[in-house]
């Protein structure tokens, strides 16, 4: 049971919220929320894989912010919206292919080497800009406002995203190398696990999906935005942590980022719904991350040594 | 050997340092006197452009503004040293300007109190010394060119007091606090609407940091929980267009109002579309001008000391043609 504590906190929260104003429950007011997490859960999967093994992505808002003004400038000269879609992913996983040499091959810490893109990239994307918003983007705005077959489309990016990351987790030998990795480097190694090629997969999944990411944020704020997304990676970071992936490395799910997202979208929902201070919001939030983490640890834990009691 | 040679570096280094920090100040005494033209041998003025931030639009157009308009001038050189929306930072580069000689100092500050006795030391080197967007107020020896942020709010919330039906729910974006532009334009919505309509009320009132996204998250939820919202007072254009964002395609919200400040081209184009109500325009182009033309001023001796808001003209449909030609010829739109 303790595995799944953390859909408890959700599922109280969500019920709180209910009670606590009727018009949470709307469907509308649901996709909303769904929409509104969407660029940070996106992010959050790719932190998810890269934490289980033991790694980091400090750069992923940075990143976001380049991938996302160059695919919309593509997107303005060129008109076409597949091309601009390939530009975000290409630039994207570039960017991640730089963090994951930085990392196999010269050995740097994953948190010094993606900290060193965050300010690289976020540069570029200024420079590239001169600080200034690109606007009348026109048609791209697709991606991020469009619906398919009634779906918003952030929600069904949110939806692949999540697929392919639980698949990956679970049901593939990169998967199980992830864990492996993350739990024990050496052992991995010893074991006959390409250490260097599965950190550096995990930066260009990682890269796939930041991408994706870049395109949403511009298209949901109509506009290429240099300065966007700022500390978005915290955010993505936020969930991931919520959702029980431990930095310790070798333990996360894909399901339990997206329910530690859903715990701080709803959370923010709901206090601005029923008009709580914008100060105390601030103050509220950070009261329930660290509760939520404290309730999940303690409900894994407390487990785990009433199974060492009895083992005595 | 390793150690040796570091150790030789750091010595090297301290030396170097402590010889950087003495031979300015040492110098400086006399060649401010002189004046810039003499103490640069070339006749070139050069003023360190110290700007907020580069990632933040409104100071990356500001100073990108300001290093065109530099160009006019034959005897002005003008770098642009950032920020980074850092106190720290930005107290450092004032430093650094300092002892650097610059003949001018302009500061944009991030915090204005912060900067305060940065600034003060400036002035105390003997060099001209502008602050502006915001100003740093009293400082005995410098200038500064602004913009009013309680007049940019004012001339949009006269427009609401006429405009905004009765009874109204009305949302509110607002900037970070703290922040002398947000805070101001907050207390002028405060005096000159909401003191005159007590009838209308605020159903929704959220930071969302200048930032078009989280003005969207909010405007997102506050639909949700509002069937009747008449009118969006935000505080800078960005965080107005993002909660128009939200409602542009909704036939329940087709008439809200939307005020802004700031006349930004997305703005603009708001206006002209008739999505957006009103704004105000802080041109940075003008900021740029009455900079330079105040630094030369000063450098000439023409003057010693000069305080300047530049106008905030009001922005409607009625005449928004006019700033969507400004916008265009900068390039930032079509």
């Amino acid at each position: 049971m303790s595995k799944y504590s953390i859909y408890f906190v959700l599922l109280a929260l969500f019920i709180i919220s209910w009670l606590a104003n009727e018009n949470f429950i709307q469907p509308n007011n649901l996709k909303n929320v769904a929409n509104q997490i969407s660029v940070g859960t996106i992010l959050a999967f790719g932190q998810t894989i890269l934490v289980i093994s033991g790694m980091i992505d400090l750069s992923s808002g940075s990143v976001l912010a380049l991938a996302g003004v160059l695919s919309v400038s593509t997107y303005v000269n060129t008109g076409s919206l597949l091309l601009s879609f390939v530009v975000a992913i290409i630039v994207s996983v570039t960017c991640n292919i730089l963090n994951g040499l930085m990392i196999t091959k010269f050995r740097t810490p994953p948190f010094i080497a993606t900290l060193a893109m965050m300010t690289m990239a976020r540069g570029a994307a200024l420079l590239y800009t001169r600080g200034q918003n690109i606007y009348q983007i026109g048609d791209y705005i697709i991606f991020g406002q469009g619906s398919t077959f009634g779906i918003p489309n952030p929600i069904i990016f949110l939806i692949i995203t999540l697929l392919v990351t639980a698949y990956l987790l679970k049901h593939t030998i990169f998967g199980r190398s992830i864990y492996a990795v993350g739990g024990n480097e050496e052992a991995a190694n010893a074991s006959g696990i390409d250490v260097n090629k599965t950190k550096m997969k995990a930066y260009i999944i990682n890269g796939i999906f930041v991408g994706i990411a870049g395109i949403i944020f511009m298209s949901r704020v109509n506009g290429g935005m240099p300065n966007g997304a700022i500390s978005y990676e915290f955010k993505a970071l936020t969930a991931t942590v919520i959702g029980g992936t431990s930095f310790t490395g070798g333990v996360g799910t894909a399901m339990g980022t997206l329910a530690g997202a859903f715990i701080v979208g709803f959370l923010d929902n709901i206090m601005v719904m029923v008009g709580v201070d914008s100060y105390l919001q601030q103050v509220v939030r950070g009261a329930i991350i660290a509760l939520a983490v404290i309730y999940d640890i303690w409900a894994k834990t407390g487990k785990a040594d009433k199974k060492l009691r009895s083992a005595e | 050997m390793k150690k040796i040679l570091s150790m030789i570096l750091m010595v090297i280094i301290m030396i170097t340092m402590v010889a950087g920090c003495s031979s300015p100040s040492t110098e400086s005494g006399g060649e401010v006197e002189g004046g810039g033209e003499d103490s640069n041998g070339n006749g070139v003025y050069r003023i360190a452009y110290i700007a907020r931030a580069q990632a933040d639009s409104f100071a990356a157009w500001l100073a990108n503004a300001v290093m065109e308009e530099s160009e006019k001038y034959d005897d002005i050189k003008v770098d642009v040293l950032d920020g980074q929306a850092s106190d720290d930072t930005q107290n450092g580069l004032i430093e650094n300007a300092i002892a650097n000689k610059y003949d001018v100092i302009i500061i944009q500050p991030n915090n204005g109190e912060a900067q305060r006795p940065y600034a003060e030391k400036a002035v105390e080197a003997g060099i001209i010394t502008i602050t502006t967007n915001a100003r740093i107020d009293g400082i005995e020896g410098a200038s500064s060119v602004d913009a009013d942020p309680y007049m940019q709010a004012k001339v949009n919330a006269d427009l609401a007091v006429e405009q905004i039906p009765e009874n109204a729910n009305v949302v509110v974006l607002n900037g970070p606090p703290g922040n002398f532009h947000a805070d101001e334009r907050r207390k002028s919505w405060e005096n000159e609407f909401f003191a005159k309509r007590p009838d209308v009320k605020i159903v929704g009132e959220e930071i969302a940091n200048w930032n078009k996204d989280e003005a969207m998250n909010y405007m997102e939820t506050w639909v949700q929980a509002n069937d009747k919202i008449d009118a969006i007072i935000s505080m800078n254009d960005n965080m107005a267009a993002g909660a128009l964002e939200v409602v542009k395609d909704d036939p329940k919200f087709k008439d809200i109002l939307a005020y802004g400040v700031d006349g930004t081209a997305e703005a603009v184009l708001l206006i002209k579309e008739g999505k957006m109500t009103s704004t105000s325009l802080q041109s940075a182009y003008d900021l740029a001008e009455a900079l330079l033309s105040t630094s030369h001023k000063l450098l000439t001796g023409e003057e010693e000391q000069i305080d300047i808001d530049i106008d905030c003209p009001l922005i409607t449909l009625d005449n928004v043609d006019e700033y969507i030609e400004m916008h265009k010829k900068a390039g930032a739109i079509k």
